[in-house]
């Protein structure tokens, strides 16, 4: 399903050029899910975007459904995104001119899906939302926007799905219910699943955890 | 559809408002002037119609052959004939020398008579003209002939019954000197009159009306058939010098309809940054969820076309209303019914919405396109994506190519593009000194917290340009209100009280000492001027013809009969610059005076000969000297002095001009009942007019002042909310800080009262700075200066800052800080 081989990071700073991390090897199959770990700062949403394709690498491959991202541009990237990914964020990231139904109908109407209104009112109903459909995020709880967001993130029934600490700015509580609903998603659709996470017991439920330290991907917490 | 949807959304948030406000503040300006010169413009062309009677006329020396009539009609032409001809008429009583007028059914074919049926009786509209065997006369041919309604006349051969008082002809035309009276009959009782014989003066005319393809037909026609014996009279030849006028005004008023697109795309420029900025994260958002590049600006590009859309249709709504409303402040001076209001308008206010649009908010737009989709999991990426450059470039294209479209003309773009950015760089500057000097006066101080406190001194950039953007709306709006009424005092100041305001012409040689003697007993002394009518027929003995010139004021002043004069003396109002003044001296020889602009005009130098002709007598003689004159005097003066004996052959008549004190009212009547073909014309009503004139002028303009007020005032709107978020997040700090909401929204007002102060000062003082330059260089007056007008302008900026500002900034201040908390500031 997604592949990474060789790849690198590095930035350009004031005090000169930063590597990131050098040459990491990574290998999802379809319907899995992997949790990766680490210090703050050490590189994890940086990761994550290169395997999503947000961003492209300094070295190194990343392929996603059999197709070389690397060798794409961004707009290519892009199309081969619409559809297949979905992406749950730490901050949510639900626009706030929109309701919770047209944040969650948005993907579908990108990708000019005429049945969008339906599909996302479904999806919501799915997280537990039906009944706040009209509200805005503002309106909304932390929990409840995090929900949105992960209807947002399923309802064109992406074949992997991106999350990027997506409990960091809920309760104990209410992260348990975002990431009960996840997993429950991975389970029925299949749905192969990468999330980073500071929370031992959420990386605790993936099938794989790895630990990006020092610029590379360790299968243990030192 | 996504993009309307999006709209609409965006649009329920608040967010695009104030972007649509300024689209329909500039549309609206545009779309009304537009109509508003249209359609005073085609009144003008009916105007000019009027003039003629008819949309085409053919002059004859003979009579018009009855062939060309039915040839005229079977185009699907309406003809009507007339003939004007000097005859004397008389009763038993008297005789006078008419100006006789035949006239066909159907006659006037543009415009309408308006005739008395008797002395003092309602004006009507008559249905037809004078019955055969009857005739309708001016008025003051009453009293020449001492004839009533209802009494006969001979004209030649045939008894003419007055039936009624002609009081308003179409096509009688302008100018007052040596016109008989008017004396108009039917058609077919012409010939009764036995005067068509050899010899006789009568201009025959054919009129036509009816669609242009077919008047072309028959008037190309004609003159290829008759070559020089015809000649074609078009309206537009009657009626240039106003539709010169309009189209001047009509520039004027699009350049200033301009400034308000110029000042609301200062909004559009800030909202939509606003707008974008906002819109970043939320694109990034999309475009990690599979939105391309083309998709996005695709998103983008449609939003603006529906906005322009449904912001154009109010727009030119509200400018369909604006101009009915600048039609009725000039309705007294458009006598003539207005033709219906056309659809370009709307095209061009659709027009001025999409350049807006591309101008102002499209560059700004379209680099969201580049939102980078890491910015989903890095906030801090993509934080310079808009730039500042490229949208500032393309603002400054656009308004350039209005500024040519309005204009039509490179020069005058270019001056007006100078001027405006002149106005902006002074403002600015001004404003800006005075902005970073309260900052750096708050800073040494101690006891000045407040001051260093507020947005005024800790947002410099923003200040300023609220400063400028009102003060511009405001300096236009000082510009018309105060300044022009002050030029106009300082004008009207300027006329000595004794100025002449009185006419006295068509004074007979006969009647001349006995209108010099009354004038004598009432106390008046004063200086009468012989005065010739003649045609320019030649120069330098090579003929003068209208269409050799260019201007039209040359054109018509080779066309008519104007005013000539001679005297030994030249007038204290009169300086020769090129020349000799003949003087008393014995010279036999015939000369010429010529004043300056009219020898320029008409193309005459020092030594050319000119020859003028007039009633059959032709006169030549040598310019041997220019003149300069100081025509706000009110004197009479001409533009072609000869020297005495030139014009000797010539028949004359003379003409005086006196103050005439209100309470000597009398005297002129007593004047006119002893000689009554002598006319006299008050000035002082004229000054009036012109003064009407000018104020009905302006006050269109000042309504359009009032939308570039409002387009600042948009500015200051949107310059607020581009700094909400931070009013927000300082109100809730130092709440938490322990200030009170009393003293915070007393900073805001405090900020608010410094900004109106200085726009408003800043516009009274540029206003009146402007009004110092116009009085000086464009008309010699002393302007005064008056403090007055700073005071003035400082509170009205002041006001409307405030109101705008209280209104548009309530929301930040009045925010829990609860709901702060959870927006995270
Ligand atoms: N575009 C960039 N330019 C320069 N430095 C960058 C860029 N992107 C990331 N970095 C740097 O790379 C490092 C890793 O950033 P990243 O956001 O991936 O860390 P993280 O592991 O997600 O941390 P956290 O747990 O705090 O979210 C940081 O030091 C960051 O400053
Ligand atoms: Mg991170």
């Amino acid at each position: 399903m997604l592949e990474a081989s060789a790849l690198a990071m590095r930035f350009e700073a004031p005090e000169g050029r930063i590597s990131l991390f050098e040459n990491l090897d990574l290998s999802i199959d379809a319907g899995d899910s992997l949790a990766i770990l680490g210090t703050s700062g050490s590189g994890k949403s940086t990761l994550l975007g290169l395997l999503a394709g947000l961003d492209l690498p300094s070295g190194g491959r990343v392929s996603l459904a059999g197709q070389d991202l690397t060798a794409l541009d961004e707009d290519e990237r892009a199309a081969l995104r619409s559809g297949r990914v979905g992406f749950v964020f730490q901050a949510f990231h639900l626009l706030p001119g929109l309701t919770a139904l047209e944040n969650v109908m948005l993907p579908a109407e990108l990708a000019g899906e005429r049945q969008a209104r339906p599909q996302a009112a479904a999806a919501l109903e799915r997280v537990g939302l039906a009944d706040r459909v009209a509200h805005y995020p503002a309106q909304l709880s932390g929990g409840e926007q995090q929900r949105v967001a992960l209807a947002r993130a399923f309802v064109s029934r992406p074949q992997i799905l991106f999350a990027d600490e997506p409990t960091g700015n809920l309760d104990h509580h209410t992260g348990e219910q975002v990431i009960d609903r996840l997993f429950a998603l991975n389970r029925d659709y299949g749905t192969t699943l990468i999330l980073v996470t500071h929370d031992q017991a959420v990386a605790g439920r993936c099938a794989r955890v790895r630990y990006l330290r020092d610029g590379a991907l360790a299968t243990e917490a030192g | 559809m996504l993009a309307l949807r999006l709209l609409y959304r965006d649009w329920r948030g608040g967010e695009l408002r104030l972007l649509a406000l300024a689209l329909i503040i500039a549309v609206a300006a545009v779309t009304g002037v537009s109509w508003l010169a249209d359609r005073v413009a085609g009144a003008t062309e009916a105007r000019a119609a009027d003039l003629l009677a008819a949309d085409r006329a053919v002059e004859y020396p003979r009579a018009i052959p009855d062939a060309w009539q039915s040839e005229a009609e079977s185009r699907g032409l309406t003809t009507a004939r007339t003939a004007v001809f000097p005859t004397v008429v008389l009763n038993d009583q008297a005789s006078r020398l008419v100006s006789a007028k035949a006239v066909s059914d159907r006659y006037p074919l543009r415009g309408s008579l308006r005739i008395q049926r008797g002395p003092g009786a309602e004006e009507v509209v008559p249905d037809g003209i004078p019955a055969p065997g009857t005739a309708w006369i001016e008025s003051r041919l009453l009293g020449l002939l001492d004839v009533s309604v209802g009494e006969t006349l001979e004209i030649g051969a045939h008894t003419l019954e007055v039936a009624g008082i002609l009081s308003f002809e179409p096509d009688r035309g302008q100018g007052f000197g040596g016109l008989a009276p008017r004396l108009m009959f039917n058609h077919a009782d012409l010939p009764a009159t036995e005067l068509l014989g050899e010899g006789s003066r009568v201009r025959h005319k054919l009129l036509l009306a009816g669609p242009l393809p077919a008047l072309d037909g028959f008037t190309d026609q004609l003159v290829a058939r008759e070559g020089n014996a015809v000649e074609i009279e078009r309206p537009s030849e009657q009626g240039r010098g106003a539709s010169e006028i309009i189209e001047q005004a009509k520039r004027f008023l699009g350049l200033a309809a301009l400034l308000t697109v110029i000042v609301a795309g200062v909004a559009v420029l800030l909202t939509v940054r606003h707008y974008a900025e906002r819109q970043i994260t939320g694109v990034a958002v999309m475009r990690a969820i599979g939105a391309t590049r083309r998709q996005v600006l695709a998103l983008m590009i449609g939003k603006l076309l529906w906005l322009g859309l449904f912001a154009g249709a109010i727009g030119a709504g509200l400018g369909y209303l604006l101009h009915l409303g600048m039609l009725a402040l000039v309705a007294e001076l458009l006598d003539t019914r207005l033709p219906p209001a056309g659809w370009q308008p709307l095209a061009t206010g659709w027009l001025t919405a999409a350049a807006a649009l591309v101008g102002f908010a499209l560059p700004t737009l379209a680099r969201l396109r580049n939102a980078p989709p890491m910015r989903v999991l890095r906030q801090d990426l993509g934080s310079g994506l808009l730039g500042a450059g490229v949208p500032l470039l393309a603002a400054a294209g656009v308004i350039v190519a209005l500024m040519a479209w309005q204009a039509g003309d490179l020069r005058v773009t270019l001056s007006v593009l100078g001027a405006v950015t002149a106005t902006l760089a002074m403002l600015t500057a001004v404003a800006a000194a005075v902005v970073y000097g309260a900052r750096a006066w708050s800073r040494r101080g101690g006891n000045r917290r407040l001051l260093w406190l507020t947005g005024f001194t800790r947002r410099p950039v923003t200040a300023i340009i609220q400063i400028v953007a009102v003060g511009v709306g405001l300096m236009s709006l000082f510009l018309l209100a105060v300044v022009r009424n002050d030029l106009l005092s300082a004008w009207e100041s300027e006329i000595p009280a004794d100025a002449p305001n009185q006419f006295l012409i068509n004074i007979q040689p006969d009647e001349l000492d006995g209108v010099r003697s009354r004038l004598a007993e009432a106390q008046i002394d004063t200086r009468f001027y012989p005065m010739v009518r003649a045609r320019l027929t030649a120069l330098n003995d090579a003929p003068v013809q209208a269409g050799d010139y260019d201007s039209a004021q040359a054109r018509r002043l080779a066309r008519r009969e104007f005013n000539l004069s001679w005297t030994t003396e030249l007038q204290a109002d009169n300086r020769l610059v090129a020349g000799d003044w003949w003087g008393d001296v014995d010279d036999p020889r015939p000369q010429l005076s010529v004043e300056t602009d009219f020898a320029e005009e008409i193309g005459v130098e020092l030594g050319d000969r000119m020859t003028f002709s007039s009633g059959g007598q032709r006169v030549t003689a040598q310019v041997t000297s220019l003149r300069e004159v100081r025509w706000e005097s009110f004197n009479v003066n001409f533009f072609v002095l000869a020297s005495p004996g030139t014009f000797d052959d010539l028949p004359a008549t003379w003409l005086t001009s006196f103050h005439l004190p209100p309470e000597q009212g009398q005297v002129l009547n007593d004047l006119v009942r002893t000689y009554p073909s002598v006319t006299p014309i008050d000035v002082s009503s004229v000054l009036r007019i012109v003064r009407t004139i000018i104020d009905q002028g302006s006050s269109v303009v000042e309504l359009m002042a009032l939308l570039t007020l409002a387009a600042g005032v948009l500015v200051l709107l949107a310059a607020l909310q581009i700094t909400g978020e931070q009013r927000r997040f300082e109100s809730a700090l130092l709440r938490a800080l322990g200030a009170s909401g009393r003293r915070i929204r007393r900073m805001a007002r405090l900020e608010f009262w410094l900004v109106g102060l200085v726009a408003g000062g800043l516009a009274g003082l540029s206003a009146t700075a402007a009004g110092m330059v116009v009085a000086e260089v464009l008309f010699s007056l002393d302007y005064p200066f008056r403090p007055l007008t700073l005071v003035v302008g400082a509170l009205v900026g002041l006001v409307t800052v405030w109101a705008a500002g209280a209104l548009g900034a309530r929301r930040y201040y009045r925010a829990s800080p609860m709901r702060l908390l959870r927006e995270g500031g």
